[in-house]
C-alpha cells in the first residue's frame, strides 16, 4: 500500500543516522552536523517507529503547496455559502460536486470533484498577526520560542528534498523564521517577485576572482566566527555555505519563470498571486518538497462585494489552473494543495464587509491522497460556530504532516530541551482521506 | 509651492523638505502643556530638569523672518542646525534644509544661537552622568545577586561602530573611524554620543525606527497615498518634538491627510475602527487588548467590555466620509470627459478624513455574550486600569459629556506621566533598540511589570523617560552613556532557559536600513545624511478646496495637476514620481541623488516607503508595514546572493566609490588596507588579517575585491 518513501527508510535507527548525516554532507556542509545528530539521537530515545504509518494516506503527499490568503477569507462568501440573515452578496451556485459554493468562485466549481473542503475549522484567535502565525505553525505565538514550518518539520524528519536545490521555498512573502528551532538551513528560500524568481545566482567576476574572492572571504571571516558562537552568525554562516552549493547547482532553472510557455504563464494570470502559484508548481516537479505562496488583501471589513470580485476572482482562477495544471501533468495525486487562510468572517454583514471570526471558517485540501469532491466537517446555519466534526489549526496541521509521511505522534527535543510534536499534539484528519 | 515665495528654488542648494498643513508647532496646544505640566507635579519625577525655559522655547513656536543674501525673507520657526545645514519650518508647516551660507551674517549667528539654546533643553553632563550611573547600578545589583558580571567594557572600535549604527543608523566612514579614534580626550565616548544625537543622520535613524513601529507606509487601504504622513513625521524628528507631543497630534488629529499630515496614523486604520484602536493600545501603551475585541482574554484580565469601552473614545469619530466619496463618484459619472484614473485617486484623497461627530455611535457586538453589558447596546467611554488604585490618578477623571471631543480627552489620558504605561512602553521600546533586548518581553505586552527582567530598571526608565519630559534623544543620550551600553556585546541569550539580565548589549545584525545605509555612505560619502527626498506635493496636488466638490473643482484640480506636473505620475498609473524609487531620483526636489546600479543613492528614510519588494531593504528584513513591528532580521540564501553577485555586490567593488577613493588616497604603508577595513568594519586589521589581505593583494585581487570581501564578512552585518 506504501510505496517506499525517505519515511520508510527512516524507520530504523541506524537508518536515520546515516540518511541525515549524508543529506548533511551533501546539501549544507559540516558545520550543521553536530546538531542533526543530536536531534537524531533524541529521535532514537523517543523510538523511532512511526505509529501513523500504516494508517490511510500516510506519505501520499510527496509535494506540498500551502497557500495563505493572508487578511482572513470569508467562508461564507466563498467555500460555505449560507442562507438567510448571513447571506453576502454573492448566491450559491452547484459545482462539479454534490456540495455548493458562492457565485465568487465559478472556476473552482469546475474542479470542486478534485477537492476536498474543510468546514468546521476552528480557532481561538482573531488577530492577523497571531492568527497567521498559527496557520502557519500549527502553534500560538509564544514569547520565547519560534516554531517552524511544516516544511522545516519535513525537511528534519526526512532530509533535504533535492541535492542543491532548498527543501521549503517561500513565495510571495518573507521566510520570517519558517525553520523555527532547526538550523537555518531548514528555513524557506524566500522569493518575494515570482516574475523575477531567484536572481543573482552569477557571480559577476571570472571565476578565477571569485575564487580568489572566496578564499580571502574564508580568511578574513576566521576571525570573526571564532569569536563570536551567536546563533544568527551561525546561522548565515550557514546561508554562505548553502549559496556557494546552490550556485553550482545546475537546477536553478527551477526557479525561472521564463523556462514556461508563454501560453501557461497566461494561463496563470498576470497576477502575482498566479505567477507565485505557476512557480510553486515548478519548483515541486523539480524536487522543492514545500512551497508557501502568499495572497494578499483577504481582509474585507468594506467593500467585500468589489473585493471578493477581484481578490477572489483572482484566487478563484488560479487555484482552479493549479488544480487542473498538476492534474494534467500526473502530479495531483502526490502532491497536496492546501488553502488557508488567517480565521473566518463573521456572519453579520454589516458597513459591506464584514469582521473577524476565527470561531468557524474553511480550508480546502486537495490532491496528496485526499478524498475528491468531498466536504469535511460542518457550520452551523448562521455559519457562525462549527457544527460538525471541528478541526483544529493543530489538527489540519497534524493531517497535512500525515499525509507527507512525518511522524504526527513524535515528540522532538529543541535546542533548548523543550518537547514538541507537529501540530501541538494534533490528530490527522484520517476520514479526509481516499 | 505657494508658502515658498520668499525663497526660490533655486537657493535651496540641498534637500527640499515639504510639511504641508501642519499645526504650527505648539502654537495651538499650549494650554494644554500647561495642563501636563501641573500633572507632572502631582507625580513628581527622580530627575529633575535642569531648564525649563528650554522646554518652553521648545514647545512654543518662535518666529523668525530669515533673510538670505540677495535679500530675500521667510517667516518660519527655527528647528535643527547641524554641519552647516539649518532646517526651518514656515508658519504654513513647510519645513527646509539648507546651508545656512546663504543666510546674512545675523541670522547665521541667530541660527548659532538657537541651535545652542535647542542644547541647553539637554540633560546637563552631571544629570546624564547620574541618570545612566543609576542604570549602571541597577543592573549590576541584578548581575551580582545572580552571581554574574557586566562584560568587560567594550573596545573603542567596538563602541564606535555601536554607537554610529545605533545614534545615526550607518556605520562610520574612515575618516569618521579615524576621528574619533585618534581622539585622545577622556571623554572622547561622551562627545561622540552628543555629536551623533544632534546630526541630521539621527532623524533619519529614529524615522526609520518609527516608520516600523507606527506603519509608515506611501499608501494604506486602497492605495490612498500618504506621502504627508512620513514628512510630517520626519519635520516632527528633526526638531525634536517631544514623544508625548507626537503621540497626542496623531491620535488627535483632523481632516485628511492634505490637511494635516498626522492624520496618517489614525486613517490607516479608517477602513476597520476597530483594529484601530486596539493597534493603537499596543504601540503606545504594550497593552495587548486584541482578544478581548472579539471575547474576554484567555490569559490577561481583559475583559470585551473593557475593549468597548475603551474603543467608545473613538466611537464619535469617522474616517471617512461616504457622502464625499459619493459626490465625487457621481461627479464622474455625469462626465465622461474627465480621467477617471484621477477622479478615483481624488476620491480618495478627499473622502478619507477625521471628524468627529455629535454622536457616539459605538454598540456592543450583535453576538456579545457576557452578562455586563447587552447585546448591541451603545457603549459609553471607560479608561481601562491595570493596578487597583489607577483610576483614583487624576488624570482618569476625564469629561466624557461631549461626543465630539472624547477623542481629545483620551489623548490628554493617554499620553499624560501620569498614564500608568505610556511613558514605560516608549522607554521600554528604546532600551530594546540599544540592547536588541527589552527589559519587558515582549514589547507589545507589558501589562504584569513584575515580568520585567529587572522591574526595578524598568521602573527607574520610566522615570527618566518623564524626567526628560518625553524627549527620546535625552533618554537615549543616558542609555548610551551608561556603562552597561558601553560594554562588550553578549551572544543572543537563550530565554528559555532564564530570563536576560543585561551584561553588556546583544550581538545584533544591522537592521536592513542599516545596512543600506551603510552602503549608501560607503559609496557617495556622508553628504547621503543630507539628501533629502520628499513627495508631499505629489498628493498636495489632488486635494480639492475644502467641501467643495463640482465638475468645475475636479476639472481645475486636473487641469492643475496636467500644468505643473505635480501629481501626474500618480495619475497615470506609473509608478513614478511618488511610487517608484527611480521615479524619484527625477519626481523630487532639491539636489538630485545618484544613481548607481539602478539604486537610487539615498538613505532608507529618503526613499519610497517601504521599498519595491526586489529592493535590498525588503531581502534584508525592512517590514511590510501592514503590522506594527514588521521588520525581520533573519537571513536568506537571496540576501547572500545579492551581496555576492548582486547590485550591492557591484556597488561595494565600484571603484569610483568613497571608501575605495579614500582608501586608494592613503599613502602609508598597508594603509588602503587599513583604510578598506575602517570603511566597513570601523578597525584596523589583525597581523594575520593584513597579511591574508597582502597576500590577495599580490595575488592578482584589487582594492575593489577586498571591497567586496569585507562587505561580505558577517563581521560587516553585525554589531558587536
Amino acid at each position: 500500500m506504501i510505496s517506499p518513501t525517505f519515511a520508510n527508510q527512516l524507520r530504523t535507527p541506524e537508518d536515520r543516522r546515516t540518511f541525515i548525516e549524508r543529506c548533511a554532507k551533501i546539501s549544507f556542509g559540516l558545520s550543521v552536523l553536530p546538531f542533526f545528530s543530536r536531534v537524531a539521537d533524541a529521535a532514537e530515545k523517543q523510538g523511532a517507529a512511526v505509529p501513523n504509518a500504516g494508517l490511510p494516506g500516510f506519505g501520499k503527499a510527496k509535494r506540498v503547496i500551502f497557500l495563505e490568503l493572508a487578511g482572513g477569507m470569508s467562508h461564507i462568501d466563498t467555500f460555505d455559502p449560507k442562507k438567510g440573515e448571513s447571506k453576502g452578496p454573492g448566491t450559491p451556485i452547484p459545482t462539479r460536486a454534490d456540495f455548493q459554493l458562492t457565485s465568487y468562485l465559478p472556476e473552482t466549481a469546475g474542479v470542486a470533484d478534485k477537492i476536498t473542503v474543510i468546514r468546521s475549522m476552528t480557532a481561538k484567535v482573531g488577530v492577523h498577526a497571531s492568527a497567521a502565525y498559527l496557520m502557519r505553525t500549527g502553534f500560538e505565538r509564544r514569547g520565547t520560542v519560534q516554531h517552524p514550518t511544516l516544511g522545516a518539520w519535513a525537511q528534519h524528519y526526512l532530509g533535504g528534498s533535492h541535492k542543491t536545490l532548498p527543501s521549503s521555498v517561500a513565495i510571495n512573502r518573507s521566510a520570517n523564521h519558517g525553520n523555527g528551532w532547526f538550523p537555518a538551513s531548514h528555513s524557506p528560500l524566500p522569493i518575494l517577485s515570482p516574475e523575477d524568481g531567484l536572481m543573482n545566482t552569477k557571480s559577476v567576476e571570472s571565476e578565477e576572482v571569485q575564487a580568489k574572492r572566496a578564499e580571502l572571504l574564508i580568511a578574513l571571516d576566521a576571525g570573526f566566527g571564532k569569536k563570536a558562537a551567536d546563533e544568527n552568525v551561525k546561522a548565515y554562516n550557514e546561508f554562505y555555505d548553502t549559496t556557494f552549493q546552490l550556485m553550482k547547482s545546475t537546477d536553478l532553472k527551477a526557479f525561472d519563470l521564463n523556462s514556461e510557455t508563454k501560453e501557461t504563464r497566461a494561463r496563470y494570470g498576470k497576477s502575482k498571486f498566479g505567477q507565485g502559484c505557476l512557480l510553486a508548481r515548478r519548483l515541486v516537479e523539480n524536487g522543492v518538497r514545500f512551497v508557501e505562496v502568499s495572497s494578499g488583501g483577504w481582509d474585507m471589513h468594506k467593500t467585500l462585494d468589489d473585493s471578493m470580485a477581484d481578490r477572489g476572482g483572482e484566487f478563484d482562477h488560479v487555484f482552479a489552473t493549479l488544480i487542473e495544471d498538476l492534474e494534467a501533468r500526473g502530479l495531483l495525486d502526490s502532491t497536496l494543495v492546501a488553502v488557508t487562510t488567517e480565521f473566518g468572517r463573521k456572519p453579520e454583514f454589516v458597513g459591506g464587509g464584514r469582521g473577524h471570526h476565527p470561531l468557524v471558517f474553511s480550508t480546502v485540501l486537495a490532491g496528496g491522497g485526499v478524498k475528491r469532491g468531498y466536504v469535511h466537517g460542518t457550520s452551523d446555519a448562521k455559519g457562525y460556530g462549527p457544527e460538525k466534526d471541528p478541526v483544529t489549526v493543530g489538527n489540519f496541521h497534524a493531517t497535512i504532516a500525515h499525509a507527507a509521511g512525518l511522524p504526527v505522534e513524535q515528540e522532538i527535543l529543541t535546542p533548548a530541551g523543550r518537547p514538541m510534536v507537529i501540530g501541538n499534539k494534533g490528530k490527522p484528519v484520517l476520514g479526509i482521506f481516499a | 509651492m505657494r508658502h515658498l515665495r520668499a525663497f526660490p528654488l533655486s537657493l535651496l542648494t540641498l534637500g527640499l523638505l515639504i510639511c504641508q498643513g501642519q499645526p504650527a508647532l505648539g502654537a495651538a496646544k499650549k494650554p494644554e502643556s500647561k495642563a501636563v505640566h501641573k500633572e507632572e507635579k502631582a507625580n513628581p519625577p527622580v530627575i529633575t530638569k535642569v531648564t525649563p525655559v528650554a522646554e518652553i522655547a521648545r514647545q512654543s513656536a518662535i518666529w523668525h523672518q530669515w533673510t538670505d543674501l540677495e535679500g530675500r525673507k521667510v517667516d518660519a520657526m527655527f528647528c535643527a542646525y547641524s554641519k552647516d545645514f539649518i532646517t526651518i519650518q514656515t508658519k504654513g508647516g513647510k519645513t527646509f534644509q539648507f546651508n545656512v551660507n546663504i543666510l546674512i551674517p545675523e541670522d547665521r549667528e541667530f541660527a548659532v544661537a538657537c541651535a545652542g539654546k535647542d542644547k541647553e533643553a539637554a540633560f546637563s553632563p552631571a544629570v546624564i552622568t547620574a541618570a545612566a550611573a543609576d542604570v549602571d547600578r541597577l543592573i549590576q545589583a541584578v548581575l551580582a545577586s545572580k552571581e554574574q558580571k557586566p562584560n568587560p567594557l567594550a573596545t573603542d572600535e567596538q563602541f564606535l561602530r555601536r554607537i554610529y549604527v545605533d545614534a545615526i543608523g550607518r556605520v562610520p566612514t574612515a575618516e569618521e573611524a579615524n576621528e574619533f579614534l585618534n581622539d585622545a580626550a577622556g571623554n572622547k565616548r561622551a562627545k561622540l554620543i552628543d555629536k551623533l544625537v544632534y546630526s541630521p543622520g539621527y532623524t533619519m535613524q529614529m524615522f526609520n525606527w518609527m516608520a516600523d513601529l507606527l506603519r509608515v507606509k506611501d499608501t494604506f487601504g486602497k492605495a490612498v497615498p500618504a506621502f504627508t504622513f512620513e514628512d510630517w513625521l520626519k519635520s516632527r524628528i528633526a526638531s525634536n518634538a517631544p514623544w508625548d507631543q507626537v503621540v497626542k497630534e496623531m491620535v488627535t488629529a483632523d481632516g485628511r491627510l492634505t490637511d494635516n499630515g498626522a492624520a496618517g496614523f489614525m486613517l490607516f486604520d479608517a477602513d476597520m475602527p476597530l483594529d484601530g484602536v486596539s493597534n493603537l493600545m499596543t504601540t503606545f501603551l504594550g497593552t495587548n487588548m486584541a482578544c478581548a475585541q472579539c471575547h474576554d482574554h484567555p490569559l490577561a484580565e481583559w475583559k470585551q467590555r473593557d475593549f468597548f469601552q475603551m474603543a467608545s473614545f473613538f466611537g464619535a469619530t469617522d474616517g471617512k466620509n461616504e457622502g464625499i466619496a459619493r459626490q465625487i463618484q457621481s461627479t464622474l459619472k455625469a462626465d465622461p470627459t474627465l480621467s477617471k484614473n484621477v477622479v478615483v485617486k481624488i476620491g480618495l484623497v478627499n473622502s478619507y478624513r477625521l471628524e468627529d461627530q455629535s454622536k457616539n455611535s459605538l454598540t456592543f457586538p450583535k453576538d456579545y455574550k457576557y452578562k455586563d453589558a447587552k447585546p448591541s447596546s451603545p457603549v459609553s467611554p471607560v479608561l481601562i486600569t491595570w493596578e487597583k488604585n489607577d483610576a483614583k490618578l487624576p488624570i482618569y477623571k476625564l469629561d466624557t459629556t461631549h461626543p465630539s471631543q472624547l477623542r481629545d480627552e483620551f489623548a490628554r489620558w493617554l499620553v499624560s506621566p501620569q498614564n500608568p504605561r505610556f511613558a514605560t512602553n516608549i522607554a521600554n521600546r528604546l532600551w530594546k533598540k540599544a540592547f536588541g533586548l527589552a527589559v519587558l518581553e515582549p514589547v507589545v505586552d507589558i501589562d504584569d511589570l513584575s515580568q520585567a527582567s529587572s522591574p526595578e530598571l524598568l521602573a527607574h526608565l520610566t522615570s527618566v523617560m518623564k524626567a526628560a519630559r518625553f524627549d527620546l534623544r535625552e533618554f537615549q543620550r543616558v542609555i548610551y552613556n551608561s556603562r552597561t551600553y558601553q560594554s562588550g556585546a553578549s551572544v543572543t541569550p537563550d530565554l528559555a532557559k532564564g530570563p536576560y539580565l543585561f551584561n553588556g548589549p546583544l550581538v545584533r545584525r544591522l537592521t536592513a536600513e542599516q545596512a543600506w545605509d551603510s552602503f549608501v555612505v560607503n559609496s557617495i560619502g556622508t553628504n547621503a545624511d543630507n539628501i533629502l527626498l520628499r513627495r508631499s506635493d505629489v498628493l498636495m496636488a489632488y486635494s480639492l478646496p475644502d467641501g467643495k466638490v463640482s465638475a468645475a473643482v475636479i476639472h481645475k484640480v486636473i487641469d492643475s495637476i496636467n500644468k505643473t506636473g505635480k501629481g501626474k505620475s500618480m495619475a497615470d498609473g506609473k509608478k513614478t514620481g511618488g511610487g517608484s524609487s527611480m521615479g524619484l531620483a527625477t519626481g523630487y526636489e532639491g539636489e538630485k541623488p545618484v544613481t548607481r546600479f539602478s539604486m537610487i543613492m539615498a538613505r532608507a528614510s529618503e526613499l519610497p516607503q517601504p521599498a519595491s519588494e526586489s529592493h535590498f531593504l525588503r531581502l534584508f528584513g525592512q517590514g511590510d508595514r501592514l503590522l506594527t513591528d514588521s521588520a525581520t532580521n533573519d537571513g536568506s540564501v537571496p540576501q547572500v546572493l545579492q551581496m555576492m553577485n548582486g547590485s550591492i555586490g557591484k556597488l561595494v567593488s565600484d571603484p569610483t566609490g568613497v571608501a575605495i577613493g579614500t582608501a586608494l588616497k592613503s599613502k602609508a604603508t598597508d594603509g588602503p588596507i587599513h583604510s578598506l577595513y575602517l570603511s566597513y568594519l570601523s578597525r584596523h586589521p589583525t597581523p594575520v588579517e593584513l597579511a591574508a589581505a597582502q597576500k590577495g593583494l599580490a595575488n592578482g585581487l584589487h582594492l575593489a575585491d577586498l571591497a567586496w570581501v569585507l562587505a561580505n564578512t558577517r563581521e560587516f552585518l553585525f554589531i558587536q
